[in-house]
C-alpha cells in the first residue's frame, strides 16, 4: 500500500460534531482515487488533513514510508512531497506561466529547472504559453498550468480540490479524458475530491463514497454506479446531489 | 501529547513575534489598570470630591451634542450624494471627506481668528459699516463653540462609512421603495436610516473616539474635560498617580461606548463587501431641487474646508518668511522622521499580527486583532500616562545596567524620542492594521496554502507571494498611519523630548501664545499632505 490513513478524525475549533469521522482508506501506487460527496460532507477536509493544511484531532496518515501524522507527529505541507490543484487553481497572477511552474523548483539547477518547466508544459500541450499571465489564460488553460505547476517537483501524491468545478460543461467533458491520459502517463498516485459522480467514473479507479465525514462505500466505479444510466436507486449517494443523474 | 504537536506546529517566527507585539501593546493599558486601583492620594480624592463630576458632565455633553450632530450632517450628506445627481456632486463626493485633512484644534484657533474682535467679520464690520457687535455673539470659545468645532471637522466620519455602506449594499431597498411611490424625505427616514444604522453607528462611533481623544479643541477654548484634566493633573500638579486614575475612569466610559456600540449594532456587522453589487444609480435633479442640494452641500463644505482654508492662507502670506527659515525645516524634518519610523514599525507589526491571524485557528489567533486595535480607542493622553509610567518603571529597572554601561544613571528611554514613537505605534497600528487585514481578506490564504505545498516555508510564501499581491494595501496602511501621527497633538505634546517640536506642537503652540498668524504655516503644511493623501485615496479607491 502506497498510502494508508487511518483512524482519521478532523473538528473544527468552535464545531459541535466531527467533521470527519473514522476515516480509513489505502491506496496502491499509480492508482487515481476519487471522493465523492455532496458538499458539506467533508471531502475538501480530508485533501486538507492529507496535504497538510489542517491538523488532524485523530489518526494517521502514511505516504510511502513516510508518517505524514500521527498523535505525536506532524510534517509541515512544504515538507511532504504532497502535490496540489486547488479549485480555483490559485496560479500566482503576478508570475508567468513559466515562473508560476518553476516555483516548486527552488532547489533545482538552472539548467534541471528549464528542462522541467518544458517537459510538463508540453505534457499538457501550452509549451507556447510559457511567458503568458494568468489573466491571458483561459479557464481550461489555467487549469493545465495548475497540473503542470503541481506535477513540476514530482510530488509523490496528486491531490485535486474539485477540479472540473470552474469550467463550463463542454470543456469538462473534454478536460477530464486528458487529465486522466496525463496523470497515468506519470504514473503520479492521485487523488480528487467532487460532487461530480460523472467526474468520477471517467477519472477514478477507485471511488470512495463520504457521507457526513465517513465513508459509506468504496469500490469501483462499476461496483459503485454502475454502467447503465438507471444507477440512481442503486446508489449510496442522495441523488439530488448529483448533478447528472 | 497532541498539545505539545500542536504547540511545535504552531511555535513559528510569525508566532513569537505577534506574541511579543501583542504584549507591547497590553503593557502601558495593563500599567494603568494596575495603578488604577493603587492607593489614593489627596489630590486624587479632591479631583473625586469637587472635580471628577464636571469633567464626566463636560465631556459627556460634547460627545453627545456631536455625535447628534455628526449622524444628521453625515448621513444627510451621504444620502444626498449616493442617490441624487446634482451640480458638482462628483466633486463633493470626495471633497466632503477634506475636512477631515483639517485636524480639530487647527480648525479651533482659525474660527476664533475668524470671529474674534481682530478677526476678518468683526474688523470688517468696523471698518466698512462702523457696525459694532456684541462680543457675546462672536465669542467662540466656548461649548457651543467646541461642539460646532468638533461636528464640522469629524462628520466626514459617518459620511464615508454611510456612503460606502449606501452606494454598495442599499440599491435594491432603494429603488424597491422609489417604486413603490415614497418621497424623497420618506425613504431617507423609512428605509436609508434604519437600515444603514450599523454603518451610521460605526461612523458615530468613530466620532465619539476622536472627540474623547481631543486635547487641542477643548483646551484651547478653556472647557475642563477629561483629557484636559489629565494634562492637569499631570503637569500643573505634578501628580502622575491621580492621572492615571483620571486615565482609568476614561478608559470605562471608552469601554462603555464600545459595549453600547456592540450592543446597537446587535447582530446586524457592518462590513465593506468587495463581491459584485449593484451601485445605487443616483436620480437626475432638476429646478429648485438640485440647487438646495448643491446649496447644502456647498454650506457644509464651505464651513468645513474653504473658509478656514482660506484664513489660513492669508495668514501665511502675512509669515511666508518663516516658510524659509532653518527651524521651519527642522520642524518638517522631525514630523516626517519620527512619522516615517512610526509608520514603518507599525506595517511591519501589523503585517505579522494579520498573517499570524489569518493562517492560524484558536483563540490567540481570534484575539490578537482585537487586542492590536485596541489603542485606537483609546485616547491618545491616556496612552501616554501609560506608557510614561511603564518607561519610567523600566527606566528604575535599568539603573544599575546604566551604571554598568558607565552611562550617568539617569532616566534614559523615558526621556527619549523611542518612548514617542512607541506611544504612536500603539495609538495608530489600528489603522495599519485595518488595511493590512483588508489586503489579506482579499487575497484569501488559496495563495499562501499552493506555495506551501509546492515547498515554501509561510515565511518565504509571504515575502515571495503574499507581500507581493498585499503591496498596495501595506502601502495604503503606511501612508494613513504617517497621515495620522502628523496631524497627532496629545500624545506628541506629553511625550515629546525636551525642545523636540513637530509642525502639529509648534501650531498650537503658536496659538496658545496669541502668535495665531505664524500657526499658519505649519497648518497648512499638514492639511496640504493630509489632503493629497485624500485625494490619492479616494481615487485609487474609486479605481479599485
Amino acid at each position: 500500500m502506497f498510502v494508508h490513513i487511518r483512524n482519521l478524525a478532523f473538528k473544527y475549533p468552535n464545531a459541535k460534531d466531527n467533521t470527519i469521522n473514522d476515516f480509513n482508506l489505502t491506496i496502491d501506487q499509480g492508482e487515481i482515487i476519487s471522493i465523492l460527496g455532496e458538499s458539506g460532507s467533508g471531502k475538501s477536509t480530508i485533501l486538507r488533513l492529507i496535504a497538510g493544511l489542517d491538523m488532524p484531532t485523530n489518526g494517521n496518515i502514511m505516504v510511502g514510508d513516510h508518517c505524514m501524522c500521527s498523535n505525536s507527529t506532524f510534517t509541515q505541507p512544504e515538507k511532504r512531497g504532497v502535490g496540489m490543484v486547488f479549485q480555483d487553481y490559485a496560479l500566482f497572477p503576478h508570475m508567468t506561466v513559466e515562473d508560476n511552474i518553476k516555483f516548486g523548483l527552488q532547489k533545482w539547477s538552472r539548467k534541471d529547472k528549464k528542462n522541467r518547466v518544458g517537459e510538463v508544459l508540453e505534457l499538457v500541450n501550452l509549451e507556447d504559453y510559457r511567458k503568458r499571465y494568468p489573466f491571458e489564460l483561459s479557464g481550461g488553460q489555467q487549469q493545465r498550468v495548475a497540473l503542470a505547476r503541481a506535477l513540476a517537483p514530482k510530488p509523490k501524491l496528486l491531490l485535486f480540490d474539485e477540479p472540473f468545478s470552474n469550467l463550463d460543461a463542454d470543456l469538462q467533458i473534454r478536460i477530464r479524458e486528458e487529465l486522466r491520459r496525463i496523470i497515468k502517463s506519470t504514473g503520479v498516485t492521485s487523488i480528487f475530491v467532487t460532487h461530480d459522480q460523472d467526474d468520477s467514473q471517467a477519472l477514478a479507479d477507485r471511488i470512495v463514497v463520504l457521507r457526513e465525514g465517513e465513508v459509506a462505500q468504496i469500490g469501483t466505479a462499476q461496483e459503485i454506479l454502475g454502467t447503465d444510466c438507471n444507477f440512481a436507486d442503486r446508489m449510496p449517494v442522495k441523488p439530488r446531489v448529483l448533478s447528472r443523474v | 501529547m497532541k498539545w505539545f504537536r500542536s504547540l511545535k506546529t504552531t511555535m513559528n517566527l510569525w508566532t513569537v513575534l505577534s506574541v511579543i507585539f501583542v504584549l507591547l501593546v497590553l503593557l502601558p493599558n495593563l500599567s494603568i489598570i494596575v495603578q488604577f486601583f493603587a492607593e489614593p492620594n489627596e489630590n486624587w480624592l479632591h479631583i473625586r470630591e469637587y472635580m471628577l463630576q464636571n469633567y464626566i458632565q463636560n465631556t459627556l455633553i460634547l460627545v453627545f451634542f456631536v455625535g447628534i450632530l455628526t449622524l444628521f450632517i453625515g448621513t444627510s450628506l451621504a444620502w444626498i450624494i449616493s442617490a441624487y445627481d446634482f451640480p458638482m456632486r462628483r466633486f463633493f463626493q470626495w471633497g466632503m471627506i477634506l475636512p477631515l485633512a483639517i485636524p480639530p484644534y487647527i480648525g479651533a484657533y482659525t474660527y476664533h481668528g475668524i470671529l474674534n474682535y481682530t478677526g476678518v467679520i468683526q474688523t470688517s464690520l468696523r471698518n466698512q459699516f462702523d457696525v459694532t457687535v456684541n462680543q457675546q455673539y462672536f465669542n467662540i470659545m466656548n461649548m457651543p463653540g467646541a461642539i460646532f468645532i468638533l461636528t464640522i471637522f469629524l462628520f466626514p466620519y459617518v459620511y464615508t462609512i454611510t456612503k460606502a455602506f449606501l452606494a454598495r449594499q442599499s440599491t435594491a431597498l432603494v429603488e424597491n421603495a422609489r417604486i413603490l411611490g415614497s418621497s424623497s424625505w420618506r425613504i431617507y427616514f423609512r428605509v436609508v436610516l434604519p437600515i444603514s444604522r450599523a454603518a451610521i453607528i460605526a461612523g458615530v462611533s468613530l466620532v465619539i473616539l476622536e472627540v474623547l481623544n481631543d486635547y487641542g479643541v477643548v483646551s484651547y477654548y478653556g472647557i475642563q474635560t477629561f483629557t484636559t484634566a489629565i494634562f492637569q493633573t499631570w503637569f500643573g500638579m505634578g501628580d502622575l498617580q491621580s492621572a492615571v486614575k483620571l486615565s482609568g475612569t476614561l478608559m470605562v466610559i471608552v469601554l462603555g461606548i464600545l459595549v453600547i456600540e456592540r450592543i446597537a449594532r446587535g447582530r446586524r456587522q457592518f462590513s465593506f463587501t468587495t463581491t459584485k453589487v449593484k451601485l445605487l444609480q443616483p436620480v437626475k435633479l432638476e429646478g429648485p431641487k438640485k440647487w438646495y442640494a448643491f446649496g447644502f452641500c456647498m454650506f457644509i463644505f464651505s464651513i468645513g474646508f474653504i473658509i478656514p482654508v482660506i484664513q489660513l492662507i492669508y495668514w501665511a502670506t502675512m509669515t511666508y518668511e518663516q516658510f524659509f527659515s532653518i527651524d521651519f525645516w527642522q520642524l518638517i524634518w522631525n514630523s516626517v522622521s519620527v512619522a516615517f519610523i512610526a509608520s514603518t514599525i507599525i506595517v511591519v507589526m501589523a503585517v505579522v499580527i494579520s498573517n499570524f491571524a489569518r493562517l492560524n485557528r484558536g483563540m490567540l489567533a481570534k484575539t490578537f486583532p482585537k487586542i492590536t486595535i485596541l489603542g485606537y480607542s483609546i485616547p491618545g493622553a491616556v496612552i501616554a500616562v501609560g506608557v510614561v509610567t511603564l518607561f519610567t518603571a523600566l527606566d528604575r529597572q535599568l539603573f544599575g545596567f546604566y551604571e554598568w554601561l558607565g552611562l550617568e544613571p539617569t532616566l534614559l528611554i523615558s526621556t527619549s524620542l523611542f518612548m514617542l514613537v512607541f506611544a504612536y505605534v500603539i495609538r495608530y497600528l489600528a489603522v495599519g492594521y485595518n488595511s493590512i487585514e483588508s489586503g489579506f481578506d482579499r487575497i484569501g490564504t488559496n495563495f499562501t496554502e499552493a506555495s506551501r505545498m509546492l515547498g515554501m516555508s509561510v515565511t518565504k510564501s509571504f515575502f515571495k507571494v503574499d507581500m507581493k499581491l498585499i503591496r498596495g494595501a501595506i502601502f495604503g496602511g503606511f501612508i494613513l498611519a504617517f497621515i495620522d501621527i502628523m496631524k497627532e497633538l496629545p500624545l506628541t505634546l506629553i511625550l515629546r523630548p525636551f525642545n523636540f517640536d513637530t509642525l502639529a506642537t509648534k501650531a498650537y503652540q503658536y496659538a496658545v501664545d496669541e502668535m495665531i498668524q505664524q500657526a499658519a504655516i505649519p497648518s497648512i503644511f499638514i492639511i496640504l499632505v493630509s489632503g493629497i493623501a485624500i485625494y490619492v485615496f479616494h481615487h485609487v479607491l474609486e479605481k479599485e
